[in-house]
C-alpha cells in the first residue's frame, strides 16, 4: 500500500556564515502509513525537529546550503512541484501546521474568528457567511464554545489560545498535521487536555499527525511510533512500545533514563555530555563523544540499520558482524527487561 | 477508621522550622477598569513549615498561587494575612529596611533563563551583583566568591565560563548561572521557582542534581515550586500538593503519590504523561478540569461534602505527616 506521507533522504543545511553549515536535517526518512497514525519526533534543543517541519511545509529560511530529498504524498511526489503549485494545492490543505510559540503568536489585534478564517480566505469555496459557520464547526471541533470567535487572544488562557492554534491548522481539512511543541509551556492538566483532543482528532475524522516534542514522554502518550532525533539524524525510529521499552540506540537509552519517575525511586540520571554543535560535528558516530558503548567501529559513521520491527537504529552495536559480543551485551531485549 | 473531628495543625514541627507560613493568605486588589475595582485570593490560609536542610516540593496547576507563596515566604510579598516566620523571627510584617540580614540568608532562582539575565553582563559580573548590591568593595574577594560559585553549580572549569555572555550559552547552562547569583551570598533557604520548566526535558535532571547537591553538602533548605510532580518525588523530602489558593494534600513523596487522598491529587497524578507503555492512549481524567482564565474548578467531594462548606485538615490515620483537606471532618480511608 502506498504510504501517505513517505520521506525520504531529507536534507536541510543551513549556512551560518563564514563558510559554517549546520546540518539540520541530515538525511531523514520516515513514512506514515495510514490515516490517523501518529509519529513523535522526539530529541533535545537543537537536534533539528522544527527544521524538519519547515522542510516539510516547503517554508525554508533564507539562509539554505541545502535542501533536497523526497517527500510523497498518497504517491505524489512534491519536491517537484512549483512554489506556486506547493501553496495553491498542498500547504494548509494537505498538510498544516501548528507552529513552536503558536500560543504566544496569534495577532493581538485580531479577533480570535477572524484568525481561524484566514486560511479559509485562501479558498474560493468560502463566502463570508459560509467561513462564518465554518468557524464555529472549528471552535467545536476543538472543544471551544462558539461564541469565542468574537474574543480577542489575551482574553484566552494558553491551553485555550493552543485550541485556536489547532483549530486554524485544521480549517481546510488536512491530511496531515504537524504539532511542534504544542503542550511545552502548558501545565499537566491543560496538557492533558490538549492531548486528549489531539487522540480525538486522530480517531475521527483521521488526521495522521508529526508531534515534535523534547519530552519522551509526552510523544508515548499519544504517537504509534517514536523517532528519536540527535544532531540532525533520526538516531532511532520503531513503535512507540518498543522504542520505549528495548531502545536500541544509546541516546534514546539515556534520553529515556533521564527522565524522573512519577512511581518509582530509581533516581534519574543526567545525559552525559554537551550538546554537539551542529557545524563541527565529530567524525564518525555523532553520539560518540558522549556515548558510553563507543568502540572502534564508532570511528565509521553508521548507516541506518533496519530492525525487524521495520523501523532502525543508527549505532553500529545493532550490526552483529560489527559490534560481536556487544550486541548482546548492550542492546536491551524484552526478555531481560522483565 | 474513623477520626475525631477536630482540626490538626503541624505546630510542633513549625516551631523548629527555618521557614513557617501559618495561616497565611495573600489578597490582591486589582483594577478592572477606570471605577471598577476587585479582588483576587491568590492564597488562603497556607500554614507550611521547612526544617533546615530540607527540601519542600509545592505542586500543582497555573495559577494555584505557588509564586505567591513562594514571594511570601521571603518576603519579596507582604502577606495580606498569617504570620510568616524565619529561623523564630516574625517577618509578616517587618519594614523592608530591616529585612537586610534575610535578603542575606535567603534567596530565590527565578523560571526563565533566557529574560531572568541581562544579556550585556558577563556571568562573573551577573554572578558577583548581589555582592556588589551588599557593599562587598574587594574585587578580588568578590571574583573568589564567583569562583566558587560556578564550581559548585558544575560550570568548570569557572575560567572558561567567567567572561562569557548568557546569550552564547545553552538553557542549562544558563539556568545554571542564576543559581549560582543565588547561591552567591550562601543562603540557608532557596525559593527555586518552576527552576528547570524552560530547559530541555534531557537537561532537567543536571540542574536538579545541582540543587539536591546543595541541600546535602551544605545543609541549604529548598522551597522547589514545580508542576512536574514525578520531579518532586525525585528532588524534594516531602510534596505539598496546592490547589485554589489552599494547600489540600501534604506528605511524602510515597504518601502523596503512591497513596494520594485527596480528589484534586489523584487528578493530578492521572494527568502525568509517562513514558510506560502501561499508560499510553488514555484520556486524562483533566476534561473535568475548565481552563477559564481564574476560573475557580470545584471537584466532587467523594464524601459529599459541599465545596462551600468549611475545610479541616485532617491527618491521615497511621501515616506521621500525611494531610488531607477534607470537607468533611470524618473517615479518612485509604
Ligand atoms: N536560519 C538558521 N540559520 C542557521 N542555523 C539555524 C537556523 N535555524 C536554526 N538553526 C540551527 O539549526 C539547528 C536545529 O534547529 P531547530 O530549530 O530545528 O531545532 P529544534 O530541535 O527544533 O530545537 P528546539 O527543541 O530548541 O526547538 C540548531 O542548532 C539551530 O541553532
Ligand atoms: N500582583 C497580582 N495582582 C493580582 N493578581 C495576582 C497577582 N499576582 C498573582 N495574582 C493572581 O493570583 C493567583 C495565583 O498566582 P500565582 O502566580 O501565585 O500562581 P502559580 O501557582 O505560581 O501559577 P503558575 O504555575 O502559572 O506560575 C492567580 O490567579 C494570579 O492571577
Ligand atoms: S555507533 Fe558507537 S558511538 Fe554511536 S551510538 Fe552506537 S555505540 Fe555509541
Ligand atoms: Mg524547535
Ligand atoms: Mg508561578
Amino acid at each position: 500500500m502506498t504510504p501517505l506521507l513517505a520521506v525520504d533522504n531529507l536534507h536541510l543545511w543551513y549556512d551560518a556564515g563564514g563558510g559554517r553549515v549546520v546540518r539540520a536535517v541530515d538525511n531523514v526518512s520516515f513514512a506514515l502509513e495510514k490515516k490517523g497514525e501518529a509519529i513523535g519526533i522526539v530529541g533535545e534543543s537543537g537536534s533539528g525537529k522544527s527544521s524538519l517541519a519547515l522542510a516539510l511545509m516547503r517554508m525554508p529560511p533564507k539562509n539554505v546550503a541545502r535542501f533536497d530529498g523526497s517527500v510523497r504524498l498518497a504517491g505524489q511526489e512534491l519536491t517537484t512541484l512549483s512554489d506556486d503549485q506547493f501553496r495553491r494545492e498542498i500547504r494548509w490543505r494537505r498538510i498544516a501546521m501548528v507552529f513552536q510559540g503558536a500560543m504566544s503568536a496569534l495577532n493581538p489585534v485580531l479577533r480570535v474568528g477572524e484568525q481561524i478564517a484566514e486560511p479559509l480566505l485562501l479558498d474560493h469555496r468560502y463566502d463570508k457567511p459560509a467561513a462564518g459557520a465554518r468557524v464555529r464547526d472549528l471552535l467545536e471541533r476543538v472543544g471551544l464554545p462558539a461564541d469565542f470567535a468574537s474574543r480577542y487572544p489575551h482574553e484566552l488562557s494558553g491551553g485555550q489560545r493552543q485550541r485556536v492554534g489547532i483549530a486554524t491548522a485544521l480549517a481546510l481539512d488536512p491530511d496531515v498535521l504537524i504539532l511542534d511543541e504544542p503542550t511545552s509551556a502548558l501545565d499537566v492538566s491543560v496538557q492533558a487536555q490538549i492531548l486528549n483532543l489531539l487522540k480525538d482528532l486522530k480517531d475521527a475524522p483521521g488526521i495522521s499527525m508529526l508531534f515534535i516534542t523534547h519530552d519522551i514522554g509526552l510523544a508515548s502518550d499519544l504517537c504509534d511510533r517514536i523517532a528519536v532525533a540527535y544532531a540532525g539524524e533520526h538516531m532511532e525510529l520503531g513503535p512507540a512500545e518498543r522504542v520505549l521499552v528495548t531502545p536500541h540506540h544509546p541516546y534514546s537509552q539515556l534520553l529515556l533514563a533521564s527522565l524522573p519517575r512519577l512511581h518509582s525511586d530509581v533516581p534519574p540520571r543526567p545525559m552525559p555530555g554537551d550538546p554537539p554543535d551542529l557545524s563541527a560535528l565529530p567524525k564518525g558516530c555523532r553520539f560518540r563523544p558522549r556515548c558510553p558503548y563507543a568502540f572502534d567501529a564508532c570511528r565509521e559513521h553508521p548507516p541506518a540499520i533496519p530492525l525487524p520491527d521495520a523501523g532502525h537504529a543508527r549505532c553500529w552495536l545493532n550490526d552483529r558482524n560489527v559490534a560481536g559480543a556487544r550486541f548482546e551485551t548492550h542492546l536491551p531485549t524484552e526478555a531481560r527487561l522483565d | 477508621m474513623a477520626l475525631p473531628s477536630a482540626t490538626l495543625a503541624p505546630d510542633a514541627a513549625a516551631t523548629a522550622a527555618l521557614v513557617a507560613l501559618d495561616d497565611v493568605s495573600m489578597v490582591f486588589r486589582t483594577n478592572k477598569g477606570l471605577f471598577r475595582s476587585g479582588q483576587v485570593t491568590a492564597v488562603g490560609d497556607v500554614s507550611l513549615h521547612i526544617a533546615r536542610g530540607e527540601t519542600l516540593a509545592l505542586v500543582g496547576e497555573s495559577g494555584s498561587g505557588k509564586t505567591t507563596v513562594g514571594r511570601i515566604s521571603i518576603r519579596l510579598l507582604e502577606p495580606t494575612g498569617g504570620r510568616v516566620w524565619f529561623d523564630g523571627q516574625d517577618i509578616s510584617h517587618m519594614p523592608e529596611e530591616r529585612l537586610g540580614w534575610l535578603r542575606k540568608r535567603a534567596a530565590i532562582v527565578f523560571q526563565d533563563p533566557f529574560s531572568s539575565l541581562n544579556p550585556y553582563m558577563t556571568v562573573s559580573e551577573l554572578i558577583a551583583e548581589p555582592l556588589v548590591i551588599a557593599g562587598v568593595r574587594r574585587r578580588a574577594e568578590r571574583e573568589e566568591r564567583v569562583r566558587a560559585a560556578l564550581t559548585a553549580v558544575d560550570l568548570t572549569p569557572a575560567a572558561r565560563f567567567m567572561h562569557a555572555y548568557p546569550t552564547a550559552m545553552s538553557g542549562g547552562q544558563r539556568q545554571r548561572v542564576g543559581i549560582a547569583r543565588a547561591l552567591i551570598r550562601e543562603p540557608e533557604f532557596i525559593v527555586a521557582d518552576e527552576p528547570v520548566s524552560m530547559v530541555d526535558a534531557s537537561s532537567r535532571v543536571e540542574i536538579l542534581n545541582v540543587l539536591r547537591g546543595l541541600q546535602r553538602e551544605r545543609g541549604v533548605a529548598f522551597l522547589y515550586i514545580t508542576h512536574d510532580i514525578a520531579s518532586a518525588r525525585h528532588f524534594a523530602d516531602r510534596i505539598a500538593v496546592m490547589h485554589l489558593g489552599a494547600i489540600v494534600e501534604s506528605g511524602t513523596a510515597r504518601q502523596v503519590i503512591d497513596h494520594p487522598i485527596h480528589p484534586y491529587t489523584r487528578a493530578l497524578i492521572a494527568a502525568v504523561p509517562e513514558p510506560d507503555p502501561a499508560n499510553r492512549f488514555r484520556r486524562r481524567a483533566a476534561e473535568r478540569w475548565q481552563d477559564e482564565p481564574g476560573a475557580a474548578i470545584h471537584l466532587e467531594c467523594p464524601h459529599g461534602g459541599s465545596p462551600t462548606a468549611e475545610t479541616f485538615l485532617l491527618q491521615v490515620p497511621g501515616e506521621a505527616g500525611h494531610l488531607v483537606a477534607c470537607h468533611v471532618a470524618a473517615p479518612l480511608a485509604r
